[in-house]
């Protein structure tokens, strides 16, 4: 047998738990192999291991005939091996176009412009994406999506390709188009290798060859055909749930018919309901009535409109039109009676995973208001009930997705609701997790009389239904018991009726399936392939390209980029001052002669002082100071005037200064100071009593003649946010990517660490650069601020600044794992010492030491200087030449720092 | 209405275990309340002292020594000698900040009752030492230069000046910077707790999950002001009352009582504020942005930094309109350094708690939107 992988006693885990025990498997290539299995036994790892996305523990790995532990082996295979991982188009970048996101893959793998049009034509054209190229992936029906990424791992023609649950929550048309489509591609290209993860069990039986998995083990590998002999079984979801160690104690699900009851007042009653957000109509008039006890199933491709109908009912959205009536009463959103009628399960989960599992319940049991003795009873009912108090101290999170279903369930349900609204509640859940849910379904209605409205895209949990609705654009299309829709649409499945429906309903613009005839055009093999290092730059220009375009498509992050400098330096120029000015000031003068009267004037002829009403004794300057009103008062007390007079004695006055901001305590004594001895002197000249002493000192200052705060402070604050915005920008573009997953794109195809990150640095470094000029306009025309040096030069040095702080965001990025940690650690780490330590405030040369190699330790003490050199200092390229250096140092230890920091593989 | 407040302490409750389930966020707010403020008051302070002087001595003489020996700390680094060449350079290249010279044949002209003439060259890009530093140093050598001409007589001035501070009579800076630095720490973590506390719930799906059951959303907005304020309130007041008091020995000269009273008011304000932008973004990462400039501006334009009157006007009216944290400083301020009572701080509670009021409406007026 050929094999596409192989693996010899491989094992995973992830800190304690174990994700993959002593696995060893051959996979046949040239097949289509299906990995089936439960959630959490080990599948999404096993795919990640063979695809080189995530890093061997223990055992061997070989794919396509070679071990690929060497990092040189992975960067060779990569060409050869596509990844789609787990998620509806995960990979993909939901604000580029169907066409920009294949030409950024076509990139990837280093093809020239003509190579890529022509595959991508072809691509699109086969998948049937061919009328959309300018629509953005975000915007795409969960099935397009699909296919969107199917072409993306398609566009370099791999050997091998990996798909890991690709048709989960999709609906089952899409689905069927999906699989076509495979089926299709590898008629045409016979000899790849396709290895799929799927919950799906219908799904599994189209498949050549299937290992099903259980608990980080292989339990069975075979045909599908043979899988079922094997366990004697009709179909596989049967075959597999005997295999299972639990399977036996597991039955079925079986559906007791419900007593109906005429007349009754139904559960659920819809009317012309509508929901518009803008011009869209997300629900077009939905009408339908559900008696009480019933199971109603709500069916239809994605993005059609469940979702919004069922937060219409709960009343979490106001309907645009029509309404909807709960036990024949009016439903409105204000409406916390209708509310304890209700339980909700949203789409995912969304239960609160800072609270164990008892906290939740008792959380939840608390805001429906149980009365006090009910509560904990209830609590206790309900972890028995739902099988939760193995786990009722344990964190949501550490639960298995089937278990955390449960729980939700659990919740939803500890008020006893009346009606129970679940939307797609078993999706990415296994079968055997699944029958178990259902079994609590059926009981809560055929025992407890529950409405439940369930929303599914199984179509075997919808056969289970009393009844059901299909929904297709916002409208509903059929309802009625699955045989009655099934026969209507004279179709022998209940899944062939529904695809017959929604292919029935071909929209405007909505995707049409390819003639079956269309042949998929064999790809251009054997194009001249470009040199190594034409590859190179093509994958570092993917990156460049496609950053460019996800942020001028960002507004929010366009807006920190662009006007964030702006608004900063403007706040900062203006706010962070150091000019004491208008300083209110008092005077008590006892003496009334008329050289008290000069001294009050000298105080108030400049104009850091402004005076104020004169206060009469000590109480109201008490007063005054207190409430901040007064910052300086001068008390002249009686007899100074005399004194002078005489020329004995030395009056004395005194001046009282609120020190509660001693910087401007402190000024305004340097310039009381200065008033003193200017009044002496004058006084003495007056009088002839001049001193012996002819000295004058005489203060020149340099560099800023006028003194002004803001010629010396916008410089260096200029130097603070570049520091400061730069880094954050860059310190989010490759952490985002660890968030919305498309980091696996980086992982499994060729692209090198330097060619990531220097790709993903040259827009942002581009953008603060244009900040600078924006920021040095700024600071010569509000700020007049004088340009005494070269301007070429302080660019020159401003752009390898930027360089070196993009660097540094990235390098935080490559170790930190979300968003807001990078921002915050960026934040923390940049601002302190650029702010206490590069000489924004206290010049570097008054730092004690430590300070000094903290603050040069960071580029923004290097490029201080820079900035204000040439604004005021006259500085030319001459004099900067050795900071110059350092800076591009910086530059360069940041990106070798980062380069090692980022990971090429998950651990 | 009784169910209402049920509700709100049960979300608060539950707030509070989010928050101690946070090990992260939860070693931010210690850090940040005990050794930030310390290191923040340690380093970076505007006061005048160890200023880095450098002597041009033409003169070589006994005066010109003198005067050279009357540069020392505190205010002052001991001064370093330079020839006349070698000053422009240094000065250039921000080696020192203040320079001065003495001419040749300084004592001799004085001697004789000619004219002689002191330079003091400041690098005036050091804005906020070039000014007092150099007013000190020619008060210091204008008194050793009398006190060596004419021995005895202390003074060349004929009115002598006794400064009498207020509130802080040796001018320490870090006084003023250990309690600036922890009002701006309650507003910098009251944003960001608040904020994430709300975008975490909307990334999550457990608003829309909350918003089912029968609570409304006011009483989600309050239990979250209220948990996030509490825990702000308590770490900021312990902060105040152990490092700030305690270890780095600030006395407080008002009632701590007012202080609390006015903090938690202002801790409200700054919680809706962060709920209010938080309802403007999708993700923590949005949030990010968003809140890093507020948080500068907050910050900087508060008169914590540097005093609002030092600001264009409109800008200081601008920011007492919009901002709560101007208030907050000036009662801060009064209540803290001066022991004002709170007659004398009426107005800025007043505001504060309006601002409170406006952030609050808007929140909920937003929350729906928060939805759809």
């Amino acid at each position: 047998m050929d094999v596409a992988a192989r693996l010899e006693g491989v094992s995973h885990r992830y800190g304690k738990t174990v994700a993959l025990g002593d696995v060893t498997l051959d996979i046949p290539a040239g097949k289509m192999v299906g990995l089936i299995g439960p959630d959490g036994v080990g599948k999404s790892t096993l795919l990640g291991l063979v695809s080189g996305v995530r890093q061997i523990q223990t055992g061997r790995v070989e794919v396509l005939g070679q071990d690929i532990r060497p990092a040189r082996i992975r960067a060779a295979l990569g060409g050869r091996i596509a990844y789609m991982p787990q998620g509806l188009g995960r990979n993909l970048y939901p604000t580029l176009s169907v066409r920009e996101n294949l030409d950024f893959f076509g990139r990837l793998f280093g093809q020239g412009a003509a190579e890529r049009t022509e595959r991508i034509a072809m691509l699109l054209e086969a998948t049937g994406l061919a009328p959309f190229p300018d629509r953005p992936a975000g915007k795409l029906s969960g099935g397009m999506k699909q296919k969107l990424s199917l072409c993306s791992a398609l566009i370099h023609d791999p050997d091998l390709l990996i798909l890991d649950e690709p048709t989960t929550g999709v609906d089952p048309l899409s689905r069927r188009q999906f699989w076509d489509l495979i089926d299709r591609i590898r008629h045409n290209l016979g000899d790849m290798s396709v290895i799929v993860a799927t919950a799906y069990m219908e799904e599994a039986e189209r498949f050549d060859w299937l290992a099903a998995m259980n608990d980080g083990a292989v339990i069975a590998t075979g045909a599908p055909a043979e899988i079922r002999a094997q366990a004697g079984t009709a179909t596989l979801e049967e075959a597999f749930i005997k295999m299972l160690p639990e399977g036996d104690s597991a039955a079925g699900v079986t559906l007791r018919p419900r007593i109906d009851r005429p007349g009754a007042t139904p559960a659920i009653e819809a009317e012309g309901l509508t929901k518009r957000f803008g011009a869209f109509t997300a629900v077009d008039h939905v009408a339908f009535t559900i008696p009480e006890g019933e199971i109603f199933g709500f069916l239809g491709s994605n993005g059609c409109g469940k979702s919004t109908t069922m937060k219409m009912l709960t009343g979490l959205l106001e309907p645009t039109e029509g309404s909807s009536k709960l036990f024949g009463e009016e439903l409105s959103t204000g409406d916390m009676e209708a509310r304890r009628r209700i339980g909700y399960m949203s789409q995912g989960f969304s239960l609160y995973s800072e609270l164990t599992v008892r906290q939740n319940l008792a959380l939840h049991a608390d805001l429906y208001a149980l009365p006090r003795e009910r509560r904990a009873p209830r609590v206790a009912e309900v972890l028995a009930e739902f099988e939760l108090g193995e786990v009722a101290e344990m964190m949501p999170e550490s639960l298995p997705l089937g278990i955390r279903q449960r729980l939700q369930l659990a919740v939803a349900t500890i008020h006893e609701p009346r009606i129970l609204i679940l939307d797609e509640p078993t999706s990415g859940v296994d079968p055997l997790a699944r029958d178990a849910f259902w079994r609590k379904l059926v009981s809560l209605s055929r025992d407890r009389g529950v409405t439940i409205f369930i929303s599914t895209h199984f179509m075997n949990e919808a056969e289970r239904c009393d009844r059901i609705s299909l929904m297709h654009a916002g409208r509903v299309l059929d309802v009625g018991t699955p045989a009655e829709i099934t026969e209507r649409r004279g179709a022998e499945t209940l899944e062939a009726a529904f695809i017959a429906a929604l292919e029935s309903e071909t929209p405007p613009e909505g995707e049409t399936a390819p003639p079956e005839t269309a042949a998929l055009p064999s790809a251009p093999r054997g194009a001249r392939a470009p040199g190594p290092l034409v590859q190179a730059l093509t994958r570092l220009w993917a990156y460049c390209w496609r950053e460019s375009l996800e942020l001028i498509r960002d507004p929010i992050r366009l807006f920190f980029a662009g006007l964030g400098p702006v608004i900063l330096l403007l706040t900062m120029g203006f706010g962070i001052s150091f000019d004491v000015d208008r300083l209110s000031f008092a005077v008590n003068d006892q003496d009334r002669t008329p050289e008290s009267r000069r001294l009050t004037e000298a105080f108030t002829a400049i104009p850091q002082f402004a005076a104020t009403a004169d206060f009469a004794d000590r109480a109201a300057l008490d007063d005054r100071m207190m409430r901040g009103d007064l910052a300086v008062a001068l008390e002249i007390p009686d007899g100074m005037g005399a004194a002078l007079h005489r020329g004995t004695e030395v009056p004395e006055v005194s001046l009282w200064i609120d020190g509660s901001m001693p910087f401007r305590a402190e000024t305004a004594r340097a310039y009381a100071l200065g008033l003193m001895s200017d009044f002496s002197t004058q006084i003495a000249a007056e009088t002839g009593t001049s001193s012996d002493t002819s000295l004058t000192i005489e203060t020149r200052y340099l560099f800023n003649q006028a003194f002004k705060s803001a010629h010396a402070m916008v410089p260096s604050v200029i130097v603070l946010i570049l520091m400061l915005i730069p880094a954050i920008m860059s310190a989010i573009s490759v952490v985002r990517e660890k968030e919305t997953g498309t980091i696996a794109n980086f992982r499994s195809t060729p692209v090198r660490r330097v060619e990531f990150l220097v790709g993903k640095q040259l827009p942002y470094i581009a953008i603060a650069w244009i900040a600078f000029w924006v920021l040095a306009t700024l600071g010569l025309s509000v700020f007049g601020i004088p340009l005494t040096g070269s301007l070429p030069a302080l660019g020159l040095a401003a752009l390898l600044y930027v360089i070196a702080t993009t660097g540094f965001g990235q390098f935080i990025s490559s170790f930190t794992a979300t968003q807001v940690s990078a921002v915050f650690a960026t934040a923390v780490i940049a601002i302190i010492p650029t702010v206490n330590f590069s000489g924004l405030i206290v010049p570097v040369s008054v730092l004690d030491t430590s300070g000094r190699i903290i603050g040069l330790s960071f580029p923004g003490a290097w490029f201080q200087p820079i900035s204000v050199g040439v604004f005021l200092k006259g500085f030319g390229l001459g004099d900067i030449q050795p900071k110059l250096a350092m800076l591009a140092l910086f530059g360069l230890l940041y990106l070798a720092l980062a380069v090692t920091a980022l990971r090429k593989q998950e651990r | 209405m009784l169910q209402s407040l049920r509700n709100i302490g049960r979300l608060t409750l539950k707030e509070l275990r989010a928050i101690r389930g946070d090990r992260v966020m939860i070693a931010l707010i210690l850090y940040v309340f005990t050794a930030a403020v310390w290191l923040v008051s340690q380093a970076g302070s505007t006061e005048v002292r160890d200023l880095t002087v450098a002597v041009v001595d033409e003169d070589h003489s006994p005066l010109s020594r003198r005067l050279t020996d009357a540069i020392r700390p505190p205010l002052f680094e001991a001064p370093v000698l330079l020839s006349a060449d070698a000053a422009g350079p240094a000065l250039i290249a921000g080696d020192y900040v203040l320079v001065l010279d003495i001419p040749p044949g300084f004592e001799a002209d004085l001697r004789a009752g000619r004219s002689a003439n002191l330079m003091i060259q400041a690098d005036a890009t050091a804005v906020a030492f070039a000014g007092n530093g150099s007013s000190f140093l020619s008060q210091t050598l204008a008194r050793e230069a009398a006190d060596y001409l004419s021995p005895g007589s202390e003074s060349s001035d004929l009115v002598n000046i006794v400064f009498r501070n207020r509130f802080n009579p040796n001018l320490t800076a870090q006084w003023f910077t250990s309690v600036m630095q922890l009002m701006n720490n309650v507003t910098v973590l009251m944003l960001i707790l608040a904020g994430a506390s709300l975008i975490r719930e909307r990334e999550r799906g457990t608003i829309e999950h909350v918003l089912v059951m029968p609570v409304r959303p006011h009483e989600i907005v309050l239990s979250k002001v209220l948990a996030n304020g509490m825990v702000i309130l308590a770490a900021s007041v312990a902060s105040l009352v152990i490092m700030v008091e305690g270890v780095m020995g600030v006395p407080i000269a008002g009632s701590l009582g007012l202080y609390v009273f006015g903090a938690a008011l202002y801790v409200v304000a700054a919680a809706s504020i962060g709920l209010m932008l938080a309802s403007f973004t999708h993700n923590m990462g949005q949030f990010g942005l968003l809140v890093i400039p507020v948080i500068v501006i907050m910050f900087l334009l508060s008169g914590g930094m540097t005093p609002l009157e030092s600001m264009p006007v409109w800008l200081q009216w601008l920011m007492r309109t919009i901002s709560p944290a101007p208030h907050f400083v000036a009662f801060a301020q009064a209540v803290l350094y001066r022991g004002a009572g709170i007659g004398l701080v009426l107005n800025e509670i007043a505001a504060i708690s309006a601002m409170s009021l406006a952030a609050l409406a808007l929140v909920l007026a937003r929350f729906r939107k928060i939805l759809s």
